[in-house]
């Protein structure tokens, strides 16, 4: 597994304690793991994804993510309304790994509250916060 | 989302094998089995590993495994009396007993006929056996081995940390060992299924040597737990890392990778083999796909011995069946929590012991196919299926249909005499050279 050090954490996304992060779009939110989940979680081979117009809460479970290993919950950084879900997923989930701020986007919503943003950690947070939990 | 680093968190120290240093440095993801740390997967993931072994060859570190020798001139009578499998009619199709470099699956059982642990019994010669148990279960075996053998001319010796083992799992892998091993064309001539030559102990000349090309001995076992062709090699502590490094470097260019206890599992599950305190364990080691392990008389009705447990298993009122499953998809449900199984009148009938996903099989017009089947498509490159057992309350045929369910998912999976096809783990040697 990748040390801290080594994970690529981009600059342009707010990060949540559970390692999804979160990025502005125009109006909109784009919304995937962190390189630290995907390392941890190791090869994705199934998202779950919800259905656009769905409606969710900050916090609030919206998907998960399948590895080999196990089954892990996404919950919403920030609460809204889905608007568009990645659908290269369903054949190559393993983007979620290799491209997690990009390619492996997972969900974009429109955000119900634009304030949520600001209860995010930055990057450096975000490092600080994972050198502590290990 | 990421459930808290329990399983790498060391309250107490985990154990590590002498191998720990390369697979932290390689890069592995690390995680606590049996109380050691060790690699669940490299860098290249579960998916390439698992695969690998199925088209090329992985190496294994399986240090963390126990071994447990036995001799005296009543070790035999002593592992007759504690092992599920009769040693007097054990080998082959004419049931011959066990002898010099041959080995044995089968369990060792509680008063109760609940396992203890599933074991391997290699015969050295008439008062020199090895027995090698999971991770963990060194003392305790060797402990229930010696009250057993109490009055008896036996000695017990739990090697566990005190031996090296790693395991070469795939169609490249007798190719890949002639190329490190002395007179390889020797030491692969007459080696069936289940038979071993050589030792891990200079001194020792039965059954034969097998020595790599700079002299250090092993032994050499047809023996593994992926279902696929392949050795488990077992060498001196001191000598490990420099097997492990040499086998890698001879490998290479046939496309053998390290892999790890993720990909076991899953080989392992599509290979519908039971995991020791998992798929067996404390319940009657009754009603299972593994009847084998057991000595039953020709017409199954009764043993042909008495051992620890037998009286339990011949009275004993139990209604459970562990059968095998395969899904129609890769996705699983957790172990972790609770589970259902929900038969066709939506009945709550068991649980589920083991869900993994076998990554090189799929489904075509139904029937499970794997990557290496020689009868596959053009381009068959499946996305995987999930696979394990499953105990329940009412007897199931293969073809019936269950689902599944774990706290947040139900999902359907099929009743199944095997699981993945066209293993090859029993082809003849001379085949895979």
């Amino acid at each position: 597994m990748k040390e801290i050090d080594d994970l690529i954490l981009d600059d342009d996304v707010r990060y949540a304690e559970d390692h999804e992060w979160a990025r502005h779009d125009g109006d909109l939110v784009r919304i995937g793991i962190s390189d630290y989940a995907q390392d941890q979680l190791g090869d994705i081979v199934y998202v779950d994804l919800p259905e656009i117009g769905e409606e969710f809460a900050k916090g609030e479970e919206f998907g998960t993510v399948e590895s080999v290993k196990a089954v892990s919950e996404l919950y919403m950084p920030v609460g809204g309304k889905i608007v568009a879900v990645n659908n290269d997923l369903e054949d190559a989930p393993e983007l979620v790994n290799t491209e997690p701020y990009d390619g492996g986007w997972i969900i974009e919503i429109n955000p119900s509250d634009p304030g949520d943003m600001d209860d995010l950690m930055d990057k450096d947070t975000y490092i600080e916060m994972l050198k502590e939990g290990a | 989302m990421i459930a808290a680093r329990k399983d790498t968190e060391m309250n107490d120290q985990p154990r590590k094998t002498v191998l720990h240093q390369w697979h932290v440095e390689s890069g592995a993801h690390m995680a606590l089995f049996g109380g050691y740390e060790m690699p669940l997967w490299y860098p290249t993931g579960v998916k390439t590993e698992h695969r690998a072994v199925l088209t090329a060859a992985g190496l294994f570190d399986t240090s963390h495994m126990a071994a447990i020798t036995v001799d005296g001139a009543d070790a035999f009578s002593c592992l007759q009396h504690c092992f599920t499998k009769d040693l007097t009619a054990c080998i082959g199709r004419d049931k011959n007993p066990l002898s010099p470099g041959r080995c044995v699956y089968g369990a060792y059982l509680n008063d109760r006929g609940y396992v203890i642990d599933d074991a391997i019994i290699y015969q050295f010669d008439t008062n020199h056996y090895m027995t090698i148990v999971n991770a963990g279960m060194g003392a305790e075996i060797a402990a229930h081995l010696t009250d057993a053998a109490a009055g008896m001319d036996v000695s017990v010796h739990d090697l566990s940390d005190n031996l090296g083992k790693m395991d070469v799992q795939g169609p490249r892998a007798a190719v890949i060992l002639s190329k490190i091993i002395d007179s390889p064309e020797v030491v692969f001539d007459r080696l069936p299924y289940f038979a071993f030559k050589g030792h891990f102990r200079a001194e020792a000349t039965r059954p034969g040597t097998v020595t790599l090309t700079d002299g250090t001995p092993i032994l050499l076992s047809r023996t593994g737990y992926t279902g696929e062709f392949g050795f488990e090699i077992f060498i001196t502590v001191s000598n490990t890392e420099k097997l492990w490094k040499v086998i890698l470097d001879a490998g290479r260019d046939f496309g053998l990778i390290p892999c790890a206890l993720a990909a076991r599992d899953s080989l392992r599950a599509g290979a519908k083999l039971p995991l020791s305190h998992q798929d067996i364990g404390p319940w009657p080691f009754l009603n299972h796909p593994w009847l084998f392990a057991l000595p039953y008389t020709d017409d199954g009705t009764d043993f042909t011995k008495e051992f620890i447990g037998f009286e339990a298993l011949k009275t004993a009122q139990y209604d459970e069946y562990t059968v095998p499953f395969a899904g129609f998809d890769l996705r699983k449900v957790s172990t972790h929590g609770t589970t259902k199984v929900i038969d066709s009148d939506g009945s709550n009938i068991g649980i589920v012991l083991t869900c993994a996903t076998d990554m090189a099989i799929g489904r075509v017009e139904g029937v499970i196919v794997s990557i290496t089947s020689p009868d596959r498509p053009a381009d068959f490159d499946p996305k995987g299926l999930s696979c394990g057992f499953i105990k329940v309350k009412k007897r199931l045929q293969p073809g019936d249909i269950v689902s599944i369910a774990d706290e947040r998912r139900t999902l359907p999976v099929e009743i199944v005499d095997d699981i993945r096809p066209d293993r090859t783990a029993r082809t003849s040697l001379v085949k895979m050279l």
